[in-house]
């Protein structure tokens, strides 16, 4: 049976598959290699799932719609570079779980913002942020300060990470809960949190984390986990 | 003759949930347009960030979702149905009961939608941030309607399948296959709201848009073409142009929409060869948007002094000319070293809005001037005055917008790359936010004329339903009841 | 007089949607599931409501006029 599209017309059950059919081809071919090919996200050393005081922080981020207003991906052009540091790499994201890396500009990107201000600017900033730039857009998020952050679906939220991915072990797991607990006290030993997520900031609370201690302490470690002076051009290449 | 047989044939069409999703239409229309005009008096004036609640991070995706699911969706779904019964002489399949179930089930989905966000519960997907229970919520409608509309197609009396349902039906099933597989996700309980994506990091931003440039090509373009298939040859009273040209701009565009996906995320992680796939694809597209934009400007030849007397008609037509202008504005914006500037600043929301003010919220106006008097038995529109009003008054709106964006873009990319002569960058990025400021409040502006246009449509069309009088009836209008009769 | 076979699909169909939304809303971990749960329950009761008393309204338009009582 010849197809000529007066037989597409008069037969609605073609119709339906040829276009389906169409219309899956662009998304296989485009989005298949990503997985397939290794280099896609890069091999470089550092990236480390986040901290359970750092995971509730970016599920605020992501709860607010920081990334609205905030992209987290640095371009491979040079005023950005100037302007952010080293261009973002796809392996400093492998491990979000939904991606954050934003697709407007009304604030500055935010993918190494980790470690540029000062923990009492950040608090500051984030509570009241025309208090410190008078010509900043940005909303007040003075509600996380006393709003204290909820623990009771820890464990779910990052078994569920594990479920899509995220090399969460065991230990970490048994320890989210002090490992949380840890990250937001300066007088506390932080050595197991240390040896389980390496450079995760801790930021000065008093054990018992707000919403804004995780927000944070997540902000806190954007873009520090890769030492790019240890980085060469073959690890990048895609 | 089989002629002579269709004409007699009588069919009871559902008009019943057509005019249900009219008014649903109608109503988010002005609730998107309102949420629009209060988030960009935010980006003038940020003290009216009222915390929680109100602020722009959770305020957002609640006027996305209203304009694109709520007042576009609505109007896709009810016109469909409109469409799909009378160009295929049957009624809808299913019975009243399934249609009503996808007509309120949507409502319930929009403000479930709606009120999630302001709880703070977000995917953070642009354009799919209802979490996990809703899009499963969503599926379920979505199954429904497109059973309607198949069921529908495959009881019809008519043998040949009317182009505007090839669109519309590529818009639902190419949503059902997006949707899936962009929402892919686990909850952390069957008992909460929020779950994770499934992809993470690269991998999940072209999943991610993917989905989202072909929400804007499937649900707010081919859908939309649908409408116009249909309401510009009725309102014209013409055929369209060409046949020949529907085939090959239909198959052509369903094909190539999918690859411009990654035109949104030129110059960053995403490897070099999907890059450049994705922006030979989006130049590419240029030609079967502009396929259709021929198709249907083209179809007003012998009939152009309708455009003098018919608002409805206008509304279509300027509609097709913002398609043009944004589906050659698109591609340009895909090239490389276009993008480099452009892409983060407020031109790529001058782009959404001239493509959304302009063509999808314009060719709906000019359906819904169409259908309203139409579906209500009503002679004509209650004041043709009013609606040359809406009309005039929108586009001015939509001009202040475009424009000001347009500026506004260029600007912040100019100033973010703009080096002194030490070869230091030269402006801080808040001085950039301060220099937008009057853009800001251009925009706003716009924004509220757009708005005070559609109030203007509300009116109208409450005054066409329930008024007697009418200003001078249209010599081809004829009330829906007396077409079925006469076996349209 | 029978229920029209969509009548009672779709009714059903919607009733188990109901059904479900109780229980997450008995089991609910936040406000937005409560809330989800809740609305379910409540279109579910409004919805099938509103198939019954279609039919019921058909069933009288077809006797010719509706008995008082």
């Amino acid at each position: 049976m010849r197809i000529s599209h007066a037989f597409i017309e008069r037969n609605s059950i073609v119709l339906l598959v040829l276009a389906l059919l169409t219309v899956t081809i662009g998304g296989i071919v485009e989005i298949v290699p990503l997985f397939t090919i290794e280099t896609t996200v890069e091999h470089v050393n550092g990236v480390r799932p986040y901290s359970p005081l750092e995971l509730r922080g970016r599920d605020i981020y992501i709860r607010e719609g920081c990334y609205l207003c905030h992209s987290q991906q640095i371009r491979t052009l040079r005023d950005e570079v100037a302007r952010y540091g080293h261009y973002s790499l796809a392996a400093e994201s492998m491990y979000d779980h939904p991606f954050q890396w934003g697709s407007k500009r009304i604030g500055p990107d935010l993918a190494r913002v980790g470690g540029k201000y000062s923990d009492a600017w950040m608090y500051a900033h984030l509570e009241h942020p025309r208090r410190l730039v008078p010509e900043s857009l940005m909303p007040n998020y003075a509600f996380l300060a006393t709003t204290p952050l909820e623990r009771r679906d820890l464990l779910a939220r990052m078994r569920t990470n594990i479920d899509v991915g995220v090399p969460y072990t065991k230990p970490d797991l048994v320890q989210a809960e002090a490992d949380l607990r840890a990250q937001d006290d300066p007088g506390a030993d932080h050595a197991a949190l240390e040896q389980r997520y390496h450079g995760a900031h801790v930021v000065p609370g008093n054990g018992h984390p707000t919403e804004l201690d995780a927000l944070v302490a997540y902000l806190q470690m954007l873009g520090t986990m890769v030492h790019f002076s240890n980085v060469t051009t073959e690890q990048v290449q895609q | 003759m089989a002629e002579a047989a269709l004409a007699h044939h009588r069919v009871d069409y559902n008009d019943d949930v057509v005019k249900k999703f009219i008014i649903a239409s109608v109503f988010w229309a002005i609730a998107a347009f309102l949420v629009g005009v209060y988030i960009a008096s935010e980006l003038a004036w940020p003290r009216l960030n009222v915390a929680p609640y109100l602020n722009f991070g959770r305020l957002r995706p609640v006027h996305t979702s209203a304009a694109i699911f709520a007042f576009g969706g609505s109007a896709l779904i009810g016109t469909s149905f409109h469409v799909v019964q009378r160009t295929c002489r049957a009624r809808l399949w299913g019975g009243d009961a399934l249609a009503n179930f996808v007509f309120w089930g949507y409502q319930m989905f929009i403000v479930l939608a709606a009120t999630s966000y302001l709880m703070g519960f977000s995917k953070s997907r642009e354009y799919a941030e209802p979490e996990w229970h809703l899009d499963l919520l969503l599926v379920l409608v979505w199954v429904c309607y497109l059973l309607i509309y198949m069921g529908t197609l495959m009881k019809r009396v008519e043998p040949h399948i009317y182009v505007a349902n090839w669109f519309y039906l590529s818009f639902i099933i190419t949503i059902a296959m997006l949707v899936l597989v962009n929402n892919f996700g686990i909850p952390i309980s069957p008992y909460s709201a929020k779950s994770y994506s499934w992809f993470s990091g690269v991998q999940d931003a072209l999943v991610q848009w993917w989905y989202g440039h072909n929400a804007v090509g499937f649900f707010l373009t081919a859908g939309f073409l649908g409408m116009m298939y249909y309401f510009i040859p009725k309102a014209a009273n013409r055929p369209i142009y060409s046949y020949r040209l529907s085939i090959v701009h239909f198959w052509a565009l369903i094909f190539i929409y999918i690859w411009a996906g990654p035109h949104h995320l030129l110059w960053t992680a995403l490897p070099d060869w999907t890059q450049t796939l994705g922006e030979a694809f989006s130049i590419m597209l240029w030609m079967p948007s502009w396929g259709g934009m021929i198709n249907g400007l083209m179809t007003l030849s012998g009939a152009w002094d309708k455009l003098r007397t018919d608002p409805g008609l206008r509304f279509s037509v300027t509609a097709v000319g913002f398609y043009g202008m944004s589906t050659f504005e698109g591609p340009a914006m895909s090239i490389r070293d276009v993008n480099a500037l452009v892409h983060y600043s407020d031109w790529v929301i001058g782009h959404v809005h001239s493509g959304a003010l302009g063509w999808v919220a314009y060719i709906t106006f000019g359906a819904m001037y169409y259908l309203v008097p139409n579906l209500w038995g009503r002679q004509g529109l209650y004041s043709v005055r009013l609606a040359a009003w809406h009309y005039w008054l929108s586009t001015l709106g939509i001009v202040f917008y475009i424009s000001s964006m347009w500026v506004a873009g260029l600007m912040e990319g100019l100033m973010w790359r703009a080096y002194d002569h030490f070869g230091f960058l030269k402006y801080a990025f808040v001085q950039v936010v301060v220099a937008e400021h009057p853009f800001m409040v251009i925009r706003m502006l716009g924004g509220v004329m757009f708005l005070l246009g559609a109030l203007m449509m509300v009116y109208n069309f409450w005054m066409t339903v329930h008024s007697e009088t009418t200003e001078a009836p249209r010599a081809d209008m004829i009330p829906a009841g007396a077409l079925a009769a006469a076996g349209e | 007089m029978g229920f029209e076979t969509g009548d009672i699909v779709v009714g059903l169909m919607v009733a188990a949607l109901g059904l479900l939304g109780l229980f997450l809303a008995a089991g609910a971990w936040d406000g937005e599931m409560y809330l989800f749960g809740l609305v379910l329950a409540g279109f579910a009761v409004v919805f099938d409501f509103g198939l019954l008393r279609r039919h019921y309204d058909r069933v009288d338009a077809a006797r010719g006029g509706a008995d008082h009582g």
